[in-house]
């Protein structure tokens, strides 16, 4: 990588992704039962900046146009750009923290233990939505929390931590809570259709809401890994020679592990599981701008938003009128990639 | 001197197993040291415990007066690099971004390199001629190239002290004295303090001022390598004989491994070797190898019997270089082939000044000495002295002496004996 190409890479990350990301939101916005035009989707957000807001003209749209553009598509749109962002984040981060290739919030079974806790929250504030939806996140932490410290001694053997154990370690740890996670929602009685719902993994309904709940922590949590973003180069030479270097290794991991666990917890409690998005986004991203996490964390970050942005819009219209889960159209990404990473020998690149 | 480590009774185990036990000794700044010992002995392990990652259970490391392990890994890093044994990085970063990551100790949490920080990586990269491998990947360099790369990022730490895991292990002969040599260029030019594991006891000797020597888990003996590295040192830790020589170069300890003590050694055999010119060196060399008590003649001096005998202790019938063999040492010469049990001609050519030892040899039948020939060349090819010396050769077979290929048949033979 010369000096040409970082700059480069520098420019794509600081200009062309986050054009693209502003495009997507508003193509994606567009799209849906009502055909609503680009421009006009575009003229209403203008209208909605402050200050230059009120100099543009309304357009000629139905009334209900806005309200379906600003209050139920554009807030989806958006929550579902959050949560690829905090999820391929989290990836970004796993991934370097664990220099395993493999690692990702969903194999690792954070994001089911998340979702357990998500779901007692849940369960035990009686749908009260209103006065629970705010603690759910916290919960869902605690849960996602304890179970990637539990998933992450269980592959430890002495100071060695083995890539095949600690993939199967997350796996059975996923399947085990999943299957708590389901029968508390079979025996919950009334609530069982509004977790199922949350369950199966979309933003299917999700409003402006759920954005505010899940902004901050994907904020905080993103802050966090990119203040270790220069460090998390430095550990992929091995914890050893990080310490050598200066840097407090086992401070480091514990922050950084509670970071990505707060990011996917909170996403995963305004989406539910949606699988592979952090293990991909990242491949696909390191591949494209080399392993320096101060650009790769926020190139990922932005992929991933533009990504599960555009999986909910084909969501929304692969088999309209009937909605499917997100989470299927992530799957059937990521699960062949996931095999395709499995068999390859080496990770040059990685 | 200054005092830059002081290590104190430190005791390190992982888990259960004790490691290290009650080490004590002091680094003086600027002074180049190597760790040596056997396998086990805990060389890596005290590595780690003054580099901060293994802290000890009892003791304490010193840095500049300061306990090492009440220093952030920050402060340390400034102060100390450490250069590991093998450093594999699979990740598509850059020589250059490598060597950068250098200055993490001294960047704070929000700052980037800038250009101070560049300037001291590219003087690490010229002093260890890296500067040519800046854009190309880790991944694409070559193991010497990449231990270089390794040392420029150390060196970019702007440290006072580094710490080297066998740095050279890995590397072929070249590129070992390339890289030791850049050490000492660092450590005499700018006072920089080196304390490394050595595997190889030769280049430990030819580089460091100071050795210390590890046997168990505990510190054998600190010192000159003159006074570290003897015979005596070198059998009771690493079991191995060996032969310690002043190397005729560097003036430093020069050690050749011999082979491994056998029973022959007990049963106390002495054998006479009568060789000359160089048809003897193998020979002397392996018998020597085995353990047994070894003496020589009549031999030149200056010629490579010679050289090899006085290199292996070994007593021998002298003759002044280009001399025939005298009446004295021709004497000097029975006299020790009588004391032996053995005798053995080598494969040599004959001319009118070296006639006298064939004599000698057929004295050696005479006492019913077994007499073994090497016989690699038939004697007319090497018979200068017009038909003498093929007489007396030929007169020697008949009287009872075994004519063999080579060494190793010897050695064979040598069992009936012995």
């Amino acid at each position: 990588m010369n000096q040409h190409d970082r700059n480069w890479r520098r420019r794509a990350v600081v200009f062309i992704l986050p054009a693209a990301l502003g495009l997507t939101v508003i193509l994606c916005t567009t799209i849906g039962p009502a055909g609503i035009a680009f421009t006009d989707v575009l003229t209403m957000l203008l209208r909605r900046l402050p200050w230059i807001g009120n100099l543009i003209p309304r357009g000629d749209w139905p009334a209900n146009y806005e309200i379906i553009v600003l209050q139920m598509r554009l807030a989806r749109v958006i929550l579902a750009a959050l949560v690829g962002a905090g999820l391929a984040a989290s990836g970004v981060v796993l991934q370097g923290l664990l220099i395993n290739p493999m690692a990702d919030p969903y194999i690792l079974g954070i994001s089911q233990g998340a979702a357990l806790g998500a779901t007692v929250a849940m369960l035990s504030l009686g749908g009260t939505i209103a006065l629970g939806i705010y603690s759910v996140p916290l919960v869902a932490f605690l849960c996602g929390l304890a179970t990637s410290i539990i998933v992450y001694n269980l592959a430890r053997a002495g100071n060695r931590v083995q890539m095949s154990t600690l993939l199967l370690a997350g796996i059975a740890a996923g399947l085990f809570l999943s299957s708590i996670t389901s029968y508390l929602m079979i025996t919950s009685g009334q609530n069982a259709h509004q977790i199922l719902f949350w369950m199966i993994g979309g933003f299917s309904g999700r409003g402006w809401d759920h954005v505010k709940i899940l902004l901050p922590y994907i904020l905080i949590g993103y802050f966090l890994m990119h203040l270790y973003a220069r460090k998390m180069n430095i550990i992929l030479l091995g914890e050893e020679s990080a310490q050598h270097l200066g840097i407090d290794v086992e401070k480091m991991k514990k922050i950084l592990l509670a970071a990505a666990t707060l990011t996917t917890a909170s996403a995963v409690s305004v989406s539910g599981v949606i699988a592979f998005v952090g293990l991909i986004i990242p491949h696909a991203v390191r591949m494209l701008v080399g392993p320096d996490h101060r650009t790769l964390l926020p190139a990922a970050a932005l992929t991933g938003a533009i990504f599960l942005a555009v999986a909910d819009a084909l969501a929304r219209v692969a088999a309209a009128p009937e909605e499917i889960p997100v989470g299927i159209i992530t799957a059937l990404c990521g699960g062949p990639f996931f095999i395709y990473l499995l068999r390859k020998k080496n990770h040059p690149g990685y | 001197m200054a005092v830059t480590l002081k290590i104190n009774d430190i005791e390190c185990s992982y888990g259960a197993v004790k490691v290290l036990n009650g080490l004590a000794f002091s680094i003086s700044s600027g002074s180049f040291n190597g760790i040596i010992g056997p396998n086990g002995s805990g060389k890596s392990t005290l590595l780690k415990s003054l580099s901060r990652v293994l802290k000890p259970v009892k003791g304490t490391v010193l840095l500049n007066e300061k306990d090492l392990y009440k220093m952030s890994p920050q402060e340390v890093a400034k102060k100390m690099a450490v250069v590991p044994q093998e450093t594999a990085v699979n990740f598509s970063f850059t020589v250059k971004d490598i060597v950068i990551m250098g200055r993490s100790p001294h960047l704070g949490r929000f700052e980037n390199e800038g250009e101070k920080d560049f300037a001291a990586a590219r003087q690490a990269m010229a002093l260890t001629g890296t500067l040519h491998l800046a854009d190309r990947l880790i991944t694409a360099v070559s193991g010497g190239e990449r231990q270089r790369v390794i040392i420029a990022r150390a060196l970019t730490q702007e440290p006072e002290i580094i710490l080297l895991d066998e740095p050279t292990s890995h590397l072929d002969i070249n590129h070992q004295v390339e890289i030791l040599s850049l050490l000492q260029r660092l450590n005499r030019e700018n006072n920089l303090t080196i304390i490394s594991v050595f595997h190889d006891l030769n280049l430990a000797a030819q580089y460091c001022d100071s050795l210390i020597l590890m046997k168990k888990g505990a510190v054998f003996t600190v010192g000159e390598p003159a006074s570290v590295l003897t015979s005596g040192n070198i059998k009771e830790v690493y079991g191995a004989s060996v032969l310690v020589r002043k190397h005729p170069v560097t003036g430093r300890p020069s050690i050749i491994l011999l082979g491994r003590d056998t029973q022959i050694n007990s049963k106390g055999g002495r054998i006479h070797v009568v060789c000359g010119g160089g048809a003897g060196a193998s020979i002397l060399g392996l018998l020597a190898g085995q353990g047994y008590e070894l003496t020589a003649g009549v031999l030149n001096a200056g010629d490579v019997d010679w050289e090899t005998a006085r290199f292996l202790d070994i007593r021998m019938a002298e003759e002044i270089p280009f001399l025939p063999v005298s009446e004295q040492s021709h004497r000097e010469n029975i006299k020790l082939l009588t004391e032996a049990d053995v005798c053995i001609l080598a494969n040599i050519p004959f001319g009118r000044g070296n006639l006298k030892n064939l004599e000698a040899v057929s004295l050696a039948l005479e006492q019913s000495k077994p007499v073994l020939i090497i016989e690699g060349r038939d004697i007319k090819e090497r018979d200068f002295t017009g038909g003498e010396a093929e007489l007396l050769y030929n007169g020697l077979k008949e009287n009872g002496a075994l004519v063999l290929r080579d060494e190793a048949a010897v050695l064979n033979k040598l069992r009936d004996y012995f």
